[in-house]
């Protein structure tokens, strides 16, 4: 049997008061609102990817910290004073935000530095360690073993930037690149007397997190041990700490009441990015305000189309149309509207996605091609809600003739 | 299918059913299949209301209506709506053709329902009674008696046991009747089904069985 006829003659009787132009104000509603709706969960998820994601993009998500205890009038000269116990770690661990701890373990042995060539500098060399989770670029060769001679070691960038535009020009010395730095060798007398032991260090990166000279734990292990002073104690007297937001006041709040000190600057960075997540959370809240406004101008218009064709329809009810036919009729007709606004919405949202990805691709960071799975899922979700409300209204007014 | 009724009294003719005997109003009566029921009315007794309540159009009455095991008092729309294709057909007072669309598109409105009479037999029978060169009249340009022949043709395109008429020929000359008369009464008994027929005066459209003065 051909229903061809038969929908004709309905879409006469049902659909023949529909203004084109009201629809089209509706579809458009409701495909700038499922549209917004898409690129904000496209904007936030493209968020969360730069700054928790797994990829290149990690160190972006959260703040590394070197905190220490304050030094004030009262500890000032106190030994010990300014130590870290393993109560205070472990309570740090807890704290609000942190993410991970990190100890750093300082040198308690002696180090001179001597450069050779053309750099007649020397200097006492205070180095120090991280877990190797805590370094920002880790280089391949960051290893030691006792018995070797070369020692890796990663410096500061601050610490060549100092050099290359305070020291080298006022002492009529050469600037020197990154790479050229990493080519010096540089003689480390480690101990004193007797014991002492030479090494040749290499630097083989350069740290933006850690502002001092990094070397292998190994390396540090092996000097406190056997070229330690005598009764130095190995508590650490500074902490590295991953923080997810240190904005967080509850964050602040402890840090203040520790007495811990740490570099504001980079608290500052945190409140920026919180900044970031109001502006996107509210971009999405007011992206679904549109969507469920677009939703009710359709719906409206779903139903007026409806109560203009009442007379129609209470006949065609009279005649012996039930109202599950007659309510899949107009879900034939209205539904597809519905779908096609989401995929309208989805090619501009998969467009928007590789136009971002290649922007921040420009800025060295890592964003997928296509949009990630709360995108799809957002689509199925408001899609299926959309589709249910449209449903709904349908039987409904089609119930209450 | 049985048709029964029991102290049906329609609310807004309460009171003036209880002033007077009535045949079908607050009393009971059960009507078989295939029987002919001519309810013979005066204006303003509840004609059109008595057809319509038993259609299911009007739920304000008192009493009970029964096709078959169904009553009607509380029945869901599909079920209705199953009943209307099935089981009951009727042809109203004031035909009530949806104005917009051609004779035939009213006529394909009501046959698509179902399908169980052929488009051949359709326009056949508007042929018969005199409605070829309107199939594509609008329904709101035909004259009354025009929409009286649609509405009496679109009554026959569905499988029924039971045709309600309410005044079927109210606007057609003797000859259109004879006509209309003798296509009833050959599709009713091609479905052996029953009729009920409401008019305000004595007639002999057809061999009633029974005679109700409402």
């Amino acid at each position: 049997m051909s229903d061809k006829t038969q929908d004709n003659i309905l879409r006469k009787l049902l659909l023949r008061t529909q203004h084109r132009s009201r629809l089209w104000a509706a579809l458009a509603a409701l495909c700038v609102g499922t549209t917004l709706l898409l690129l904000s969960v496209m904007i936030w998820w493209n968020f969360r990817e730069l700054l928790y994601g797994k990829g290149q993009n990690d160190t972006l998500g959260s703040t590394f910290l070197v905190i220490g205890k304050r030094v004030t009038e009262q500890n000032m000269g106190v030994p010990g004073a300014t130590i870290f116990s393993p109560g205070d770690v472990d309570s740090l661990r807890l704290a609000p935000q942190v993410q991970e701890v990190g100890v750093i373990t300082s040198n308690h042995f002696p180090v001179y530095a001597m450069m050779g060539g053309k750099l007649p500098l020397s200097t006492d060399l205070p180095l120090e360690c991280v877990p190797d989770n805590f370094i920002d670029k880790m280089p391949p060769d960051w290893k030691w073993q006792p018995g070797s001679r070369d020692l890796p070691i990663i410096v500061s960038s601050q610490f060549l930037d100092i050099y290359n535009y305070v020291f080298a020009p006022s002492q009529g010395l050469p600037q020197l690149s990154q790479s050229s730095v990493k080519s010096i060798a540089l003689n480390l007398k480690v101990g004193e007397g007797d014991k002492a032991e030479t090494f040749s260090a290499h630097v083989v990166g350069f740290s933006d997190r850690i502002g001092s000279v990094l070397a292998p734990q190994s390396f540090i292990d092996y000097g406190n041990k056997t070229h330690g002073k005598p009764g130095a104690t190995e508590a650490p007297s500074q902490l590295i700490i991953k923080a997810k937001d240190p904005s967080d006041t509850k964050f602040g709040d402890y840090l203040q009441r520790h007495d811990y000190a740490t570099n504001t600057e980079n608290l500052r960075w945190s409140k920026m990015r919180a900044i970031v997540e109001v502006v996107v959370t509210a971009t999405g809240i007011l992206a679904l305000l549109l969507m469920g406004i677009g939703t009710l101008v359709f719906v409206l218009f779903i139903e007026l189309t409806i109560a203009r064709a009442q007379q129609s329809l209470t006949l065609l009810l009279q005649l012996g149309y039930g109202p599950r036919y007659l309510s899949k009729f107009m879900s034939r007709r209205f539904l597809p509207m519905v779908l096609g606004t989401a995929i309208v919405s989805m090619i501009i949202t998969i467009v928007g996605q590789y136009v971002a990805s290649g922007a921040v691709q420009a800025q060295g960071l890592v964003l997928p091609t296509l949009p990630g799975w709360p995108v799809w899922a957002a689509l199925v979700v408001s899609t299926a809600i959309l589709g249910a409300l449209v449903s709904g209204s349908i039987s409904g007014a089609i119930k209450k003739q | 299918m049985q048709l029964s009724l029991q102290g049906v009294i329609p609310i807004p003719l309460r009171e003036k059913v209880n002033a007077y005997q009535s045949g079908m109003w607050d009393a009971g009566q059960v009507f078989n299949k295939g029987e002919y029921i001519f309810i013979q009315a005066p204006s303003g007794t509840g004609k059109t209301t008595l057809v319509h309540i038993l259609y299911g159009l009007r739920t304000d009455y008192e009493g009970q209506v029964k096709w078959g095991n169904i009553p009607l008092s509380g029945v869901n729309k599909e079920t209705l709506a199953n009943l209307r294709t099935h089981g009951i057909s009727v042809i109203f007072q004031d035909m009530r053709l949806f104005p917009e669309l051609t004779a035939w598109e009213n006529i394909e409105a009501k046959r698509r329902l179902t399908n169980s009479v052929t488009a051949g037999q359709a326009g056949e029978w508007l042929d018969r009674l005199g409605l070829v060169d309107k199939k594509n009249s609008l329904g709101s340009t035909l004259s009354y008696g025009e929409q009286q022949r649609v509405a009496i043709v679109r009554a026959l395109l569905q499988p029924f046991e039971w045709l309600l008429m309410d005044e079927p020929f109210s606007h057609l000359d003797h000859a259109n009747t004879t006509k209309a008369i003798q296509l009833i009464s050959e599709v009713v008994k091609q479905h052996n089904a029953g009729m009920i027929l409401a008019d305000l005066d004595e007639n002999t459209f057809f061999p009633y069985t029974q005679t109700i003065v409402l």
